[in-house]
């Protein structure tokens, strides 16, 4: 491997962690507020995919365009569904198999809803951008991939300094520490879990839409994506918003690199065998290697 | 007086009508072939016995021990695959469901070893990547055949009836075995650890150990329902019987049933078998856009399934037959979920 190969691996891979990043943090939030583990993200994205789709086919809109619209539209979808069905789920500091188990009809539910509107038939998404490519000297990136990597970035930067800034952020990072705490200095639990419970599939339906323009999507879209979130969250501690770019981080270097010492074929195996030993080994998260308590930067 | 004891031994017949009707249901269903039940219907029969199997399979760990995994499909797949290699090889078929078991269980024991340092949730979606794993590997190794699948070659003629019997009495056998379970002291040890692990350990129970034991047993019937089904499908590949799908419909069965108990987890096998069978050749997305409903109303009405929602009805037939027994307003217990919702 040349130097140059590896400055490309090595840009492929930063650019990669971008979409990473932002398909997991919708998670968790859900996960830090409300201790539910989202199984039915995989179904939110799918509806992303689909979203951008269709905004594109018909109105021509631009998907990057259609992915931010896709956070107001999202969001608003996820607190109709934690009205709806959500907060019926009895109250818990721990994960229960309730909550994991609704999640999981849930996202049966959307796919299914899927394969009954779009069919079981591989679509996507295809600008003048999609094939453009960038070069700067030897390094060639792709312009689709570097737009996609700005519009996670700004989504990213947007969501931490919600999450800084605003008193719905402190609500949120107080619940997230302690919950009953949070209570007793009054933080309206109730609110704070619809808001963040919309603002994690308003994420996951952005992230979606920006993969749509990466890859082909069918109804079963969202599924590895779902492992790949679930394996950064645990890299990144569970809870912790800085967390998840580091574990997006160390996830995409890793399949990036990981094309030198396995097979092609063996390559899904990756995040699932990382996901095991993430699980096995870290449960508190990579930063747990070096800080005993870090939450929420 | 002479009410109550009349109700005492009305009660007495039925514990007893309790006991005889499963034996009741085995004969019938012993007959059934012998009284000129068509092959179409053989086939729906045999298949449902086959996902009621696994149904209980999967009930032993999730419903009796508490541990939602994602993964029996690996079980399913393995005992497929042991069972397949050994027909063709020339074994005897119930020597390589035997094996088929054996290798399930093993399989189970390395999955677990690692797995169950996990807690709830954290074990159900490590499971999800062993699966997922376990699929890629078994898509690419020699001796399955790969994605391309896997004939399974059986000398003799096909017996459809031989297939029924034999699918019979393995849901049988996974009924027996979880009976015996449940009325166990292990399975008041598991039960204690669905409950609350850190309270089981300080009663001396190990949960660790008690979960991979019954994750073994668990897993051993599920492998022999994969390897029955092997042998009358002649062809298995892994997006087949290794697939997520395949993970999805086996935990659907017993919460949608009723979980932790042997007879929910038989309903819902059965209700699923039948109505797979119908359904799934013409509408697969209403299929599980169904189920997916039906899982999404059971977590939040009716924690107990259809199991659950049949003793509810009964108990208000009856106390609506019986107008002096008014102590027992018939309304069962409140529900799980619900009763939890005021402790946050």
């Amino acid at each position: 491997m040349t130097f140059v190969d590896f400055l490309n691996l090595l840009i492929a891979a930063l650019l990669l962690a971008g979409i990473y990043a932002v398909m997991s943090v919708g998670m968790t939030v859900i996960y830090g507020v409300m201790k539910i583990v989202n199984l039915a993200h995989a179904g939110f994205m799918m509806m992303g995919a689909y979203f951008a789709m269709e905004l594109n086919e018909r109105l021509h809109m631009d998907p990057i365009v259609a992915a931010l619209l896709a956070f107001p539209v999202f969001f608003l979808v996820g607190i109709a569904v934690h009205w709806l069905l959500v907060r019926w789920l009895p109250h818990s500091d721990r994960p229960t198999l309730q909550s994991l188990l609704l999640m999981f009809g849930l996202w049966l539910v959307l796919q299914n809803i899927g394969y009954l509107v779009w069919g079981n038939t591989d679509r996507s998404i295809f600008t003048p951008r999609t094939l453009a490519i960038i070069d700067i000297g030897p390094i060639s990136i792709s312009s689709l991939r570097l737009v996609v990597f700005i519009a996670a970035v700004g989504c990213m930067v947007v969501l931490e300094i919600a999450l800084s800034r605003t008193w719905f952020g402190r609500s949120v990072r107080a619940l997230i520490q302690n919950r009953y705490a949070g209570r007793i200095v009054g933080v309206d639990d109730e609110k704070t879990a619809r808001l963040t419970f919309g603002m994690g599939i308003a994420f996951a339906g952005v992230a979606g839409a920006l993969l749509a323009t990466l890859y082909s999507f069918d109804p079963d879209f969202g599924r590895p994506f779902l492992l790949r979130a679930f394996v950064i969250i645990v890299l990144g501690g569970l809870e912790s918003v800085s967390g998840v770019a580091l574990g997006a981080l160390v996830l995409a270097l890793v399949e990036t690199f990981s094309i030198f010492a396995v097979p092609a074929a063996y390559q899904p195996a990756i995040s699932f065998a990382l996901l095991v030993v993430a699980l096995v080994v870290l449960p508190g998260g990579i930063a747990s290697l070096w800080a005993k308590r870090r939450r929420l930067a | 007086m002479s009410a109550a004891a009349s109700a005492s031994s009305h009660a007495g017949v039925e514990a007893r009508l309790r006991l005889l009707l499963p034996w009741l249901l085995l004969v019938v269903l012993a007959i059934l072939p012998v009284a000129g039940l068509g092959p179409n219907l053989i086939r729906l029969f045999f298949i449902t016995f086959v996902w009621i199997t696994t149904s209980l399979g999967w009930n032993l760990l999730g419903g009796f021990a508490g541990q939602v995994s994602f993964g029996f499909a690996v079980f399913y797949g393995l005992g497929a695959y042991t069972a397949a290699l050994m027909i063709t090889a020339g074994v005897n078929p119930y020597l390589s469901f035997i094996a088929a078991a054996a290798v399930a269980a093993l399989a189970s024991v390395l999955i677990g070893l690692p797995t169950f340092r996990l807690r709830g949730p954290y074990f159900a979606i490590a499971t999800i990547g062993v699966s997922e794993a376990v699929r890629v590997i078994m898509n690419n190794l020699e001796i399955t055949g790969g994605a391309s699948g896997f004939r399974i070659v059986e000398h003799g003629p096909f017996r459809q009836v031989e297939h029924y019997y034999t699918a019979l009495g393995m849901a049988a056998l996974a009924v027996v075995v979880s009976t015996l379970i449940a009325h166990s002291k292990f399975g008041m040890a598991l039960r204690a650890i669905k409950q609350d692990e850190e309270a089981a350990a300080d009663l001396g129970v190990n949960p660790y150990a008690y979960k991979l034991a019954i994750h073994a047993v668990a897993a051993a019937l599920t492998g022999i329902a994969g390897g029955v089904f092997a042998r009358y499908a002649a062809f298995i590949n892994p997006p087949g019987v290794f697939a997520f799908q395949t993970s999805i419909y086996i935990l659907l069965m017993p919460v949608i049933g009723g979980i932790g108990t042997v007879w929910g987890a038989v309903l819902g096998g059965a209700v699923f078998g039948i109505v797979e069978e119908q359904l799934v050749a013409n509408f697969p997305q209403i299929h599980l856009l169904l189920y997916g409903s039906l899982l999404i109303l059971i977590i939040l009405a009716e924690p107990d399934g259809l199991a659950g929602l049949l003793g509810k009805i009964f108990r208000r037939l009856r106390t609506s037959k019986r107008e002096d027994d008014s102590a027992d307003s018939g309304s069962g217990k409140p529900d799980a979920v619900l009763r939890g919702a005021g402790g946050g």
